[in-house]
């Protein structure tokens, strides 16, 4: 696989819904309120129920792994939460490449809302095999 | 209600401190069912776990009863992985956690208490792979 800084990987655009948010409650065993309770949510000064910020990340972690297939292995991944997401709105993650260091490839990540606001924001590192 | 100094000062004696090792087997429906949720249909996910699955194996936030004393909900505020060696269903890990920082930061609307956890995995062989690094906002 050809790396050059600046590139963007192929996006993934998730269609969170209210049903994946309890779905993912689940899976995760994170059952904090916020995200399935409209009542609960709005108590605590929220907009309605939002989307794990870790749902958010598994996200992003679709994306890389999606673009990184079997060229290599995922070294580090972070992500910061710089804002609320709700379900029923379409979230686009992107990435790009900012650094390749022989086989050490570095890439920002982030999600976006519908606006184009970049609500989370994130790096992968990876070691490429070849 | 208590103050994030008062909160602050609780949770700085636990920094550093183990929590309980919790030990959970990476089983086949559990990684299937997490990555449905997730949605994300790579057939990879049949034998490995998806990059944010440990999340799923042990509770990731310790010492939380103390912060919740103050203000009125949480936030994630990030989550940092550094992985070490791939998780394989039929791994059995163990998860070890600990509070590495607290402090706050005044928001908008009143003080924001910051916690920082860490959490380290290690498999039945012993290998370390991975650490979690997770901020928790309480406001």
């Amino acid at each position: 696989m050809k790396v050059q800084v600046g590139a963007e990987i192929p996006e993934l655009v998730k269609h969170p819904t209210t049903r994946q948010l309890v779905q993912y409650a689940g899976a995760q065993g994170d059952f904090y309120e916020i995200h399935y309770d409209q009542p609960y949510a709005k108590s605590v000064g929220l907009p309605g129920v939002i989307l794990h910020g870790l749902l958010k990340a598994a996200f992003l972690g679709e994306l890389v792994t999606d673009w990184l297939g079997d060229d290599g292995t995922l070294q580090t991944f972070e992500v910061s939460y710089r804002g609320v997401d709700m379900p029923g709105h379409p979230y686009r993650c992107r990435g790009r490449v900012t650094r390749v260091e022989g086989k050490e490839v570095e890439l920002e990540v982030w999600g976006e809302d519908e606006s184009g606001k970049r609500t989370t924001v994130g790096t992968a590192t990876v070691h490429m095999r070849a | 209600m208590i103050t994030t100094a008062e909160a602050i000062d609780r949770i700085k004696t636990r920094i550093g401190v183990e929590g309980p090792a919790v030990t959970a087997p990476v089983e086949s429906g559990h990684v299937r069912r997490f990555a449905e949720a997730i949605g994300d249909p790579n057939p990879r996910w049949e034998k490995e776990a998806p990059p944010t699955f440990l999340v799923a194996l042990a509770p990731v936030s310790l010492h939380l009863s103390d912060a919740e004393e103050y203000g009125q909900g949480w936030l994630n505020g990030g989550n940092r992985f550094e992985y070490f060696a791939a998780v394989m269903v039929g791994d059995l890990i163990t998860a070890k956690g600990r509070v590495v920082d607290v402090y706050d930061k005044a928001g908008s609307s009143g003080n924001l208490l910051f916690i920082i956890f860490e959490t380290d995995y290690t498999n039945q062989r012993g290998e370390k792979v991975a650490r979690l690094r997770g901020t928790a906002i309480r406001r």
